[in-house]
């Protein structure tokens, strides 16, 4: 089953785009509704403690989901009858059910380590792909600090619209090429939840926010007058802002789709070429002054929590 | 948009990385311990065989739905296009329906790039034809005008989702594809009953300019009706039995000349993607684009009335 369930996730989310999900789900209604009945999430379920235990039970069980609806009292005939089953009843002594349901992948003094690939998004001209290495420490069940590592050179390409729109014309649009990017971010879950499929499988996900500055390496790729100008490689200081949406496999293995957004200034290319033997002079290479740049970037990738076991201090 | 010609499209090799990613978790999860898991629940007492919830609200099953929209195209390269529409649809079961959705662009919207083209676009000799006044630029420039589709929605994921710990939402995920057809509106050919036109062959010899007959073919439009096959993937948001709030991404690849500029002619086998320059405007300067867009609905149930799961 637990393969099925992989698989069948796997499926969709190789459907996913991902973006327009993450974006969307930012945007929730001010105004909706509290829900409550089965599937709701009683809040004892998230809430926990600095130390890492959880909150006072103070919801009443049978508000809790499907194992705390039946644990509660809820039985229908058939439960009922399976209880009556004498042989059943040694296997029912050994569940372990809850008052309250538990979270089911706790973040709390967890590593977290995410391979990814990424991709620009807002860029027709050249996509800036990378891919990348990030490692979390969540020291609250909601909060990490992290970093994350992006390696770009050799993976970008630029796309045949540059060239026709120069041909056509005669316009270049200056593009710039990166090396690499390392940044620090803070990561913020405001939001969790839980998917059914077909009613049969459960999927835990949690919607995060995070944000941070680091720094990137780039340079401008020579478009105007490539035969004589090059460049070299400089350090950016930049920003970022992303969401992501984080799906849970198993207790230690996540899939995640993210949007970040890294804006920096860049140095671009001087769209005018100097005459004489100024042409050759590097001061005449670039812009006078630098432009603010937005990278909006999506980023696929796995998410391994580490240690992979950990232990719940909830009341029973 | 990115161009499919080469196949070096950077969406196409995301997609790529995106399954291959999937497979990859998939593998890697059949390595994972062979333990229970809270997310599998394995239960062999009261619980076994029970159904993963109980009393789940059913928002779609029996129903229609319809969904006004605003949808708004993403990474175009030279006019972006602002839809609005309506969506409707009936779901045979929870998981299955199938729908309708049309919309129209009641505005034109140009990128930074067709603003940029018609300030300091350069016109020579050279690329006459392509572009005959910078200035009028966004002329020339091809447009989505209007949209209809059919589709079958699937919808995997059944769902709630807590916000700040505080409020709690019914939501579901749900992909959907089918056909649809497109209203755009590009430069018409500047090839009049398979005659090559010679208006931007050369510069009005007073002004240095192009002539008026060039600047003519620049301006002139012709709308066809294309056929593009759809996909996408949306997230309704329920405030209520009747109400709520959906976010979808719709792709949908089609060939066309977005920038009305001649980019190839045909070769000796009547194929386009070749000869350039052909010295004409015409269907072989058309190209796939990968089109998308990112829409905003209010979704109205109807009936009202929801049913329960036992």
């Amino acid at each position: 089953m637990n393969k099925a369930r992989i698989a069948l996730l796997s499926l969709t989310f190789s459907l996913l785009g991902g973006g327009a999900l993450v974006a969307g789900e930012a945007l929730l209604p001010s105004a909706a509704q509290a829900q409550d009945d089965d599937m709701s999430f009683s809040l004892d379920e998230t809430a926990t403690t600095d130390d890492g235990s959880a909150d006072q039970i103070t919801a009443d069980a049978s508000e809790g989901d499907v194992i705390g609806d039946l644990a509660g009292g809820g039985s229908t005939p058939d439960t009922a009858a399976t209880r009556d089953t004498p042989d059943e009843e040694p296997q029912a002594s050994r569940e372990e059910i809850y008052a309250v349901q538990q979270i089911y992948a706790l973040r709390l003094n967890r590593v977290e380590i995410s391979p990814s690939y990424s991709a620009t998004l807002n860029d027709p001209f050249i996509s800036h792909n990378g891919v990348g290495l990030g490692l979390n420490y969540w020291w609250t069940n909601v909060l990490a600090i992290g970093i994350n590592f992006i390696w770009y050179e050799g993976l970008e390409t630029e796309s045949d619209i540059n060239f026709q729109v120069r041909r056509s014309t005669r316009l270049a649009v200056p593009v710039n090429q990166y090396q690499l990017g390392a940044h620090l971010a803070f990561t913020y879950v405001p939001v969790y939840g839980k998917f059914a499929m077909f009613n049969e499988f459960i999927f835990q996900y949690d919607l995060y926010i995070l944000g941070g500055v680091g720094l990137m390496r780039t340079r401008p790729l020579p478009v105007v007058d490539p035969e004589v100008r090059s460049f070299d490689y400089d350090l950016r200081v930049a920003f970022n802002v992303g969401i992501g949406l984080r799906v849970f496999l198993t207790r230690w293995l996540a899939i995640f789709v993210e949007i970040r957004d890294y804006m920096y200034l860049e140095q671009l290319e001087s769209l005018d070429v100097a005459l004489g033997s100024r042409r050759e002079q590097a001061s005449t290479w670039s812009q006078p002054s630098p432009a603010f740049v937005n990278n909006v970037t999506a980023h696929v990738g796995l998410t391994f929590f580490l240690p992979f076991d950990f232990e719940y201090h909830l009341p029973r | 948009m990115m161009t499919v010609r080469g196949l070096t499209a950077g969406g196409l090799r995301l997609a790529l990385v995106v399954a291959s990613l999937a497979l990859g978790a998939s593998a890697l999860g059949s390595l994972a311990p062979q333990v229970a898991e809270a997310q599998e629940v394995q239960i062999t007492g009261p619980l076994a065989g029970q159904p993963a919830v109980r009393h789940m609200r059913e928002y779609r099953a029996g129903r229609f739905n319809l969904i006004p929209s605003i949808s708004y195209t993403l990474q175009d390269e030279f006019a972006r296009s602002l839809f609005v529409g309506l969506e409707a649809n009936y779901h045979f079961l929870e998981w299955l329906g199938i729908g309708i959705w049309g919309g129209f662009n009641p505005a034109d919207i140009n990128t930074d790039l067709t603003s940029q083209i018609a300030a300091s676009g350069q016109t020579t000799d050279r690329n006459r034809l392509s572009l005959p006044s910078a200035a009028n630029f966004s002329s020339q420039v091809g447009r989505i005008r209007w949209a209809v589709s059919a589709h079958l929605i699937f919808i995997p994921l059944r769902g709630k989702l807590s916000l700040f710990q505080a409020v709690f939402v019914d939501t579901d995920l749900y992909i959907f594809a089918g056909v649809a057809v497109f209203g755009v509106e590009e430069r018409a050919s500047t090839a009049i009953g398979g005659v090559r036109s010679t208006a931007c062959d050369s510069p009005d010899p007073v002004t240095g300019q192009s002539t008026a007959a060039c600047i003519q073919t620049q301006t002139d439009r012709a709308s066809r009706v294309l056929v593009a096959p759809m996909l996408g993937l949306g997230l309704s948001l329920y405030a209520n039995s009747w109400f709520g709030i959906s976010f979808e991404w719709r792709a949908f690849p089609f060939s066309w000349n977005p920038g009305g500029t001649d980019e190839s002619g045909f070769d000796a086998n009547g194929n386009p993607g070749a000869g350039f320059p052909d010295g004409q405007i015409d269907g072989s300067d058309s190209r796939t684009t990968f089109n998308h867009m990112f829409q905003i609905g209010l979704i109205f149930n109807l009936p009202p009335d929801q049913a329960v799961t036992e």
